[in-house]
């Protein structure tokens, strides 16, 4: 008996803990859905029941906002992003990794420190290069400084550490350049770090919201984080058309994480086996 | 007709050298194992072979063509690996094919040669796995079989057997001397396995650190070995050696007197020797036989009886432990006094610097 007790308490108190991270990261989903059936009103005054609103939220979401027009500025500016930050990130990790010399290990050791930098401290010099160089109000100048992430490269060189290097060996016998080695050996093997480095990246992308608020000016070029948040700023904001927004903008990050869920734990979990 | 020669190959990381001028001859359809102890730079020089690794100077020919600056895919050789290398993303038919591939070789022609080698592996049932799917020995297979469907002049193969368990590297040693016979091929085989060396190659190099001891066929190198490291390398159980010092007789005959085994003096070839010199004797186990005329006074320490014959592990008071096969052992125990009789012709000579005296 007395045993038992002893065991039983320190379970009881992993399972409360679990379970209260659990309902602390799960209750913002479930408010939000909520949110999205009921008139602003009773969401102000803390309803967390479902509500009748949902038809006219969405339609009156619909109406204030040009739902296709968003998307397509965010996709556009998110699949960019994220194709090129995977394109320039992964070689600049896999060279790292594979081509060592003292020299790049200094750039290397720089570049990490980078990461330290907080991003307001690069916003007004960033946006003075963006205007010299006729970028505002450009999906370009939302893409481009994301696209040499210091992150991303960190973890393609820490993954690139696990590649085989008589792989390279192997198909440098078989005749394959340098470029062609990277292309047809490197990126398929290493497929689910790729993927795992492809969820972190799409979704800081579709999720970003300073830096284009900043260089995005017009309603034109506004990507759907913008247009949630300036219908949330307004002086008498509709809350439940702003939770319908929120679950359409979470749709597709949620879709991209179910869909990669699996090649996502196995590139954490280092790709080559 | 020489296939590939190296003269005074060097290979340099930094200020370190680890290949220190490397002469060698290899003949067309040779089987040429590079032996040695791990880090003696054996993967290094079978690397500059291949182009995977630069050569700091010296030459490398084949069929007369310098080819230190060649592109490892135009030199005409084929490598095996010691990890295999698969490509992990491929099946085994593609895999094999690859090469060929890239080199632009016609689809057809590809079919017939992967078809070819999966034949001679006996692949065909494993053509549309992946590596992921095939055991071990079936990944060896297929890293051999990349190799051949390239017909490459010369294959070199990095101990290959390396990660296999005993029995079936018994087995595939088998089967690349089979290669070897069925395809002509000329190859050049490193392993730090010294029976693996002797039973495959038509050619042993011995390495260490960087140097070539001995260049021979293996019983050359059983049997006439340049130096002390090659005689303690090849053969197992090693050879035994035991100190001496040179004694010259009035009728100018030489002795080796043995100072750990009782001052025991055994008659040596006099050829080089001086008075006092200091010697090491080298006896291989085998040679101790009952009608010999030397003697050392043993006692028995250990036994392994292995059915055909057995191996006594004896010593002189505290010395070194000997090994003796014998063929009728069976009789001994430990604790045995014995007479270990040999015949002072088997018996090496080296000198202080380890050199064969001869
Ligand atoms: N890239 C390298 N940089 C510095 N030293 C190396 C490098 N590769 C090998 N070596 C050194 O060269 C020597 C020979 O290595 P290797 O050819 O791999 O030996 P083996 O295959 O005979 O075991 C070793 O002492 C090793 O430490
Ligand atoms: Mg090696």
């Amino acid at each position: 008996m007395r045993t038992k007790s002893t065991n039983i308490l320190p379970a009881l108190f992993t399972y409360g803990f679990v379970g209260l991270m659990a309902f602390l990261s799960v209750f913002p989903f479930i408010w939000m859905v909520l949110g999205a059936t009921n008139a602003s009103i009773d969401i102000i005054k803390g309803k967390m029941l479902p509500g009748e609103a949902l038809a006219t939220n969405v339609a009156n979401f619909f109406t204030l906002v040009n739902v296709p027009l968003v998307f397509w500025n965010s996709a556009k500016v998110t699949i960019l992003a994220t194709v090129l930050t995977l394109a320039v990130s992964s070689l600049a990790g896999y060279g790292f990794e594979i081509f060592r010399s003292r020299q790049r290990e200094r750039l290397y050791s720089a570049m990490l420190l980078t990461l330290m930098i907080p991003f307001a401290a690069l916003m007004i010099p960033l946006f003075i290069m963006m205007g010299k160089a006729g970028l505002i109000n450009t999906h370009i100048a939302v893409v481009l400084p994301t696209i040499g992430s210091a992150f991303v490269v960190f973890y393609f060189r820490q993954s690139t550490k696990a590649f085989p290097s008589e792989l390279r060996d192997a198909a440098k016998v078989d005749g394959l350049k340098e470029w062609q080695i990277f292309l047809y050996i490197y990126v398929p093997v290493m497929r689910s770090t790729y993927a795992a480095a492809f969820i972190i990246v799409f979704m800081t992308a579709w999720n970003n919201y300073l830096w284009p608020l900043i260089v995005l000016q017009s309603n034109e070029t506004k990507t759907i984080t913008l247009v949630i948040s300036s219908l949330a700023s307004a002086y008498y904001p509709d809350y439940g058309v702003v939770m319908v927004g929120t679950i359409l903008a979470t749709l597709p990050t949620l879709a991209v994480f179910f869909f990669m869920q699996r090649q996502f734990v196995q590139g954490m979990l280092g790709s080559v086996k | 007709m020489s296939e590939l020669q190296l003269t005074g190959v060097r290979k340099a990381y930094g200020g370190l050298e680890v290949i220190k001028g490397v002469d060698l001859d290899i003949k067309t359809g040779e089987f040429v194992v590079f032996v040695g102890p791990s880090g003696c730079g054996k993967s290094t020089l079978l690397r500059m072979i291949a182009g995977l690794e630069e050569i700091t100077s010296g030459d490398l020919i084949i069929d007369d063509i310098r080819v230190n600056d060649v592109d490892p895919s135009k030199r005409g050789i084929a490598m095996v690996f010691q990890s295999y290398a698969l490509y992990p993303h491929m099946t085994v038919r593609e895999n094999m094919g690859f090469a060929l591939r890239f080199a632009g070789v016609p689809k057809p022609e590809i079919e017939k040669r992967v078809k070819e080698a999966a034949n001679i592996l006996e692949l065909e049932p494993l053509l549309d796995r992946k590596p992921k799917q095939l055991s071990g020995g079936q990944r060896q297979r297929v890293a051999i079989g990349r190799a051949i469907v390239r017909h490459p002049k010369i294959f070199l193969f990095d101990e290959p057997l390396s990660n296999l368990d005993a029995e079936l590297r018994v087995h595939m040693r088998i089967e690349i001397a089979r290669l070897h016979k069925q395809l002509a091929a000329t190859i050049i085989y490193v392993t730090h396995d010294q029976v693996e060396a002797m039973t495959l190659a038509d050619k042993i190099v011995v390495l260490r650190s960087g140097v070539v001891e001995q260049v021979g066929s293996p019983l050359e190198l059983y049997d006439d070995p340049a130096n002390l490291f090659v005689a303690g390398f090849i053969g197992s159980p090693k050879m035994n050696f035991l100190k001496g010092v040179i004694e010259i007789g009035g009728d100018g005959r030489a002795y080796a007197r043995l100072p750990d085994h009782g001052n025991e003096k055994i008659t040596v070839d006099p050829k080089g020797l001086k008075e006092g010199m200091p010697v090491t004797i080298g006896i291989r186990p085998e040679h101790f036989k009952e009608d010999g005329s030397a003697s050392l006074d043993l006692a028995i320490d250990m036994l392994e009886h292995l059915g055909g014959e057995t191996f006594a592990y004896a010593r002189h008071g505290r010395g070194d432990l000997i090994v003796i096969e014998t063929k009728n052992g069976r009789g001994l125990k430990s604790g045995d006094r014995i007479a270990a009789r040999f015949d002072p012709a088997c018996a090496l000579v080296f000198d202080e610097g380890g050199k064969r005296m001869r």
